[in-house]
């Protein structure tokens, strides 16, 4: 065989392959969502990554121009559909602090338990989609049986499995009972368990472990640089979470951990690293879920609040952790009966811009795999 | 655009000379986690109760206060709009007229005076978001959520119920009073 290299050097040099565009969805089973990633790859190298947003768009932040304050609560919902308690409680929260309401202590129990109980079934989701782009089948079944104990306990409370509208201005809608909660403590036992087999089924595994490891790193100067959140944030190796730096709700009283990526089987901020964070983080609302059942008081669940609502004129913005990452409302009020402005900000948002500068110099499959590794919902990115 | 040339593009990983010593390693590595997760996996072949049921036949029991198809008893509903008014995406419309001072006075069954006639009380379920706000805005409690949930139609216009009808008035002891 002739060594074509070694003959001409600079003739093989000159050889220069075209970029192929390639269209990545809106609809593929890898984008999570209608999201379309705009690719030029050179064989199987990943050049430049654009996406495109706004496949999802409903006009959330304006239609909620038109909506009185209770009626934003059903919009809201749809915006991240797997972290739908989260994004409810973000903006109780918001409208609380304006109206200057006082929510009844169990109330804010029942609020971190389903908030908590919503972080494990998100993380679950990503924990059964990221197999999957990954190519093992079999944990998204084991994630989505556990998910189901979840989604029937919030059918219970609130009489949908999705889009719950349970945590109302001032509290929540319904009450919870003993045998929901035995229910829950239950769960948290089962749960643990499988954790901790499913992680060794997933994590532990070295063909999971070398699609994962070293690949789409994101430092901590670009995590920064971006304003990224959440796991992500945290996978990056920075401390940083809402629940501990600024406490809402009850979780100045709560202990648990924050867990931060520490490049165990490669760098620090690569996507296994956030998987790692994703999964331990399911262990710490478990912890904070049981210490919650040991400690809710009884008493009135939803606080004084006026039938209709008139918040006064002013400005505030408002900022919860949820299962993505950070999720602001900025609120405008002119003191009327429907918010004036309603800007959300969202986690998800900034994680989908930072693909541009993951994927040059990774293959397509490792696109893939980064891609999935920043869990993004796409009802949330468009909103 | 400028085709980038791909040279200048560093790398993400940086590979190490793979010895035979470490070939070697590596599929004992990955032979021993993949025999690991294959255990975890085949203890669900057997001793693992079914958890999906087979719809059409099998058919799972909603919870109580599951939100489902909205029904409005108008027997007891006063026509106070506040369902209308309470609903983010308008999609129950209401025609009243003031009663007649000669009529018989009616009450509902929680014993609340009727002041006005219920002409139309329809909800386009095509456009219902299930989110239950009417239900919590009405007084009288008449309109509630059902766990009935088969109600597909061909066509859009079929899911406008009107419920002063009486084959709709009839779902009150079909759903409600079971």
């Amino acid at each position: 065989m002739i060594d074509l290299q070694a003959e001409t050097p600079e003739k093989t040099e000159k050889i220069k392959s075209d970029l192929l565009t390639v269209n990545m969805g809106p609809q593929h089973p890898a984008t999570h969502g209608v999201l379309r990633v705009e690719i030029k790859t050179d064989s199987e190298i990943v050049a430049e990554a654009t996406p495109y947003l706004g496949y999802l768009h409903r006009c959330m932040e304006k239609h909620s121009e038109n909506l009185d304050y209770r009626g934003v609560i059903p919009f809201v919902d749809r915006m991240d559909y797997l972290g739908s308690m989260s994004m409810e409680w973000g903006y109780a929260l918001t409208i609380e602090k304006m109206l200057g309401t006082e929510v009844p202590r169990r109330a804010e129990y029942i609020r971190t338990i389903v908030g908590e109980l919503q972080r494990v079934a998100s993380h679950l989701m990503f924990f059964g989609t990221y197999a999957i782009d990954l190519g093992a089948f079999s944990p998204f079944l084991y994630a989505f049986q556990d998910r189901e104990d979840i989604l029937r306990i919030f059918e219970e409370l609130s009489g949908a499995r999705l889009l719950y509208n349970y945590i109302w201005i001032g509290g929540v809608w319904n009450d919870i009972n003993d045998d929901q909660l035995r229910r829950i403590a239950k769960f948290c036992d089962t749960m643990e368990e499988n954790l901790k087999k499913y992680h060794t089924l997933v994590g532990g595994n070295a063909i999971f472990i070398g699609r994962t490891a070293n690949v789409g790193v994101i430092s901590e100067e670009m995590a920064y640089r971006y304003g990224a959140t959440g796991p992500v944030l945290r996978g990056s190796g920075i401390d940083w979470d809402l629940r501990k730096k600024r406490p809402y709700g009850l979780y100045e009283e709560l202990d648990f951990d924050v867990i931060v990526g520490k490049g165990e089987k490669g760098q620090v901020g690569d996507c296994w690293d956030r998987y790692q964070v994703r999964v331990l983080e399911m262990f710490e609302s478990i912890k904070i879920i049981r210490q919650c059942l040991d400690g809710i008081e009884e008493g009135p669940i939803i606080g004084k609040v006026p039938k209709i609502i008139k918040v006064p004129a002013g400005e505030i913005y408002m900022r919860t952790e949820c299962p993505r990452g950070e999720l602001g409302y900025h609120l405008i009020s002119d003191g009327g009966k429907t918010p004036y402005r309603l800007k959300v900000k969202s986690s998800c948002f900034t994680h989908v811009s930072m693909l541009g500068e993951m994927a040059p110099g990774q293959m397509i499959a490792d696109f893939v795999a980064s891609i999935g590794s920043i869990d993004i919902v796409l009802g949330e990115v468009d909103r | 655009m400028n085709a980038k040339d791909l040279s200048t593009l560093a790398p993400l990983r940086e590979e190490e000379p793979l010895t035979f010593g470490k070939w070697l390693k590596n599929i004992w590595t990955a032979a021993r986690t993949v025999t690991k997760g294959m255990g975890i996996t085949f203890k669900y072949v057997y001793g693992v109760k079914p958890v999906t049921i087979e719809y059409p036949e099998v058919r799972e029991e909603l919870p109580a206060n599951s939100r489902s198809r909205l029904f409005n008893d108008v027997d007891n509903c006063i026509s106070c709009m506040q369902c209308a008014n309470a609903c983010p995406v308008d999609c129950i419309y209401i025609t009243a007229v003031r009663r007649d001072k000669d009529a018989p006075k009616i009450k509902t069954d929680g014993g609340t005076a009727i002041k006005l006639d219920l002409k139309q009380y329809t909800i386009d379920t095509a456009l219902c978001c299930y989110c239950g706000l009417c239900t919590a805005a009405c007084p009288t409690e008449c309109i509630t959520h059902t766990t009935d949930y088969e109600f597909s139609q061909y066509t859009v216009t079929e899911m406008k119920y009107d419920y002063l009808a009486p084959d709709i008035r009839a779902w009150k002891h079909r759903i409600v009073d079971k």
